[in-house]
């Protein structure tokens, strides 16, 4: 071998093991996931198998259950993310100035996240069960239900239950990584701000919120994949019903496929929502180069 | 343009009082320098005079108005950072026209405002920078801008020179002190560095230990400081000390031999103990018959002349001399000190007794 092909291939050769680490465990998978999508696979049945070609996505059209999935996907994720993420940032900016205990409040804060998802599920679903949790009652109370209904036997309501779970669990992942953008912050910006004329609100609006924007962009695309990509809470809280009325795509491709056993259609339900969050990921990043160059 | 006026104020935290009764006024159109070693209290009175803190006790009248509960926006003083804390997210223009922009005046109005301050600072090719694309010098020039475009009260400024190199700081020190003479705008300066105190000032007020020292003139605190902290911070070399006995026909006594003779001041005892300041560059040599004995120890070559480490027994000090004379380690050398040279410092308290 030359010495100029050695070295040209040296590179490779070096961040080979890494690459076939990344094949193997991301590449492989995704690709014959995405291959149970044109084919027909159900698990139980030995004689599928077939090539279907485009057959399952022309179904998915007329599927009424992907549909109501996707417009829930999209509340869901849209309304948790933005609860999440305003009440991160207050909580962040309550944490962000010295009181005493902070140490201490900061932790509590902090301890909704280190609690398993589905422990938190399956509690929010007792607070919402007039039986045994006051949530019922102190919503009858503020004259938001009618009777102290269970809210998660409400095919209207049922969606708002895991919605309320998600935002309190999410809450301080915001407000942990808004934290450490606030306090990397130089102090002396917001006193150059102050003499300078800008009142607390003008310099939460010139100051604070410009230098959190990078900050903001790049958690906001996360958790939105994230919280779309999250069938946990559904599926411990209301398992997708009642009458598949609170099922989101993720939530819908796991009964598709654990409980009606058909691996092929729900790749393709698969397929389409990651095509939807690489087309959102896209954008938003799109969005934040052009900020950036603006800036 | 604005006097400042402070009275008894005084500054805690709460691990004992940084500032404790500071008495000042500073008139309009003054250039003064707080001036003292870190942790004197010089920058906390600095931000007391801006509001970013409150006093403790004492009172802080800005033209005559009581601003003790006045909040930094509303008493239209500007201020320039020791790290110009220039906003990140903004061009130089934008930096410069904030606080224009916070008035809401006319923005043809604040365009001229920012165009002129660029053209007076040679920022004008840099305006639509961000900071981050701007050299030190360049920021620092921005952070003032940002000041002048203002036309304030007065300007504070919190040691900006000193993320400096040499060269651009004695730069800015020309240029800020002809911005002064331009603006005419009352001025208080924080700096730890004695040659910014001395050069730009017109008063200094040296600071140590959260009290006030002395406050004069550069040239007052040089030739009368009214104590030894004062005698050692202004300088370079900085004075020397000697512990010298004050015999009765007014001759002070170093390790045996007679250094000068003062006027006895009233109040001391003969044969009393005192320290002797000496500048280093009043001390002039002379033959080794003549003068003091003294021997050579270490010679410094600064280009304007020599500084020669001197031992007299076992006390040390400093000579400054240009003339051209070779001087050798070792070399014993005579040493004359002019009658109005010698200041006698209390070695007690280190108050200026003459």
């Amino acid at each position: 071998m030359s010495r100029a092909l050695a070295l040209k291939l040296e590179p490779y050769f070096y961040t080979a093991p890494s690459l076939l680490l990344i094949a193997a465990i991301m590449l492989v998978p995704l690709v014959t996931g995405l291959s149970y999508a044109f084919h027909d696979l159900i698990l139980l049945d030995p004689l599928s198998g077939d090539f279907v070609g485009l057959d399952h996505f022309r179904e998915l059209l007329d599927d009424d259950g992907f549909w109501t999935a996707l417009r829930n996907t999209v509340v869901w994720t849209a309304v948790s993310v933005a609860l999440q993420f305003t009440f991160g940032l207050i909580l962040a900016l309550l944490l962000n100035r010295p009181f005493p205990g902070r140490g201490l409040v900061q932790a509590l804060v902090f301890l909704p996240w280190a609690v398993p998802g589905f422990l938190s599920g399956l509690t929010w679903a007792w607070l919402f069960n007039p039986v045994i949790g006051p949530l019922p009652h102190w919503l009858q109370g503020l004259g938001l239900l009618a009777t102290p209904q269970n809210i998660l036997s409400d095919p209207h309501l049922a969606l708002w239950g895991p919605i309320a779970a998600n935002v309190w669990w999410g809450i301080p992942f915001f407000a942990i990584t808004l934290l450490a953008a606030l306090q990397s912050i130089p102090k002396d910006i917001y006193e150059a701000a102050a003499m300078d004329g800008a009142g607390p609100l003008l310099r939460f609006r010139r100051v604070t919120l410009p230098l959190l924007a990078p900050t903001i962009a790049i958690t906001v695309m996360l958790r939105t994949v994230w919280v779309a990509n999250f069938a946990e809470l559904i599926v411990v809280m209301t398992k997708g019903g009642p009458a598949d009325a609170t099922q989101i795509l993720s939530s819908y491709i796991f009964t598709l496929a654990f409980q009606r056993l058909d691996f092929g259609y729900a790749s393709a339900v698969a397929a389409v929502l990651l095509l939807l969050l690489l087309a959102y990921a896209a954008a938003v990043m799109v969005l934040r180069h052009a900020m950036t160059e603006r800036a | 343009m604005a006097t400042i006026t402070l009275s008894r104020v005084s500054k805690d935290y709460g691990g004992g009082p940084v500032l404790r009764g500071i008495d000042l006024e500073i008139r309009e159109g003054e250039f003064v320098a707080l001036m003292g070693p870190s942790g004197c209290g010089k920058s906390t009175l600095l931000r007391l005079i801006a509001g970013l803190e409150e006093p403790s006790g004492g009172q802080i009248h800005i033209d005559g108005r009581l601003v003790n509960d006045v909040a930094p926006k509303d008493r239209d003083l500007a201020m320039v950072f020791q790290s110009y804390a220039l906003y990140p997210h903004m061009t130089v223009r934008e930096n410069m026209s904030f606080a224009l922009k916070q008035r809401r005046l006319p923005p043809a109005e604040i365009t001229q405002a920012v165009e002129a301050a660029a053209v007076k600072l040679g920022l004008t090719n840099l305006l639509e920078r961000k900071p981050k694309a701007l050299s030190g010098g360049q920021r620092q020039r921005v952070a003032m801008g940002r000041a002048i475009v203002r036309n304030p009260k007065a300007f504070l400024f919190d040691e900006p020179l000193s993320n400096l190199d040499a060269r651009l700081r004695e730069q800015m020190r020309y240029e800020i002190r002809k911005l002064h003479r331009e603006l005419g705008a009352t001025s208080v300066y924080v700096t730890h560095d004695q040659v910014e105190a001395m050069t730009m000032a017109d008063r200094i007020v040296a600071l140590n230990d959260g009290a006030i020292q002395q406050v004069g003139s550069p040239q007052d605190l040089y030739d009368t400081p009214a104590n030894l902290f004062v005698a050692g911070f202004l300088g370079s070399p900085p004075m020397n000390f000697l512990d010298a006995t004050l015999a009765a026909d007014g001759a002070l006594v170093v390790e045996g031999q007679t250094l000068a003779r003062v006027p006895p001041p009233a109040g001391l005892a003969p044969g009393a103990t005192v320290t002797l300041g000496l500048r280093p560059e009043r001390l002039a040599l002379a033959d080794p018959a003549e003068g003091v004995a003294a021997r050579v120890d270490v010679v410094e070559t600064t280009g304007t002349g020599q500084v020669a480490h001197l031992a007299i027994g076992a006390q040390r000090l400093k000579l400054f001399t240009m003339d051209g004379r070779r001087l050798a380690p070792g070399e014993v050398v005579g040493m004359v000190v002019p009658p109005d040279a010698p200041l006698l410092f209390d070695p007690g308290t280190g108050t200026r007794i003459a």
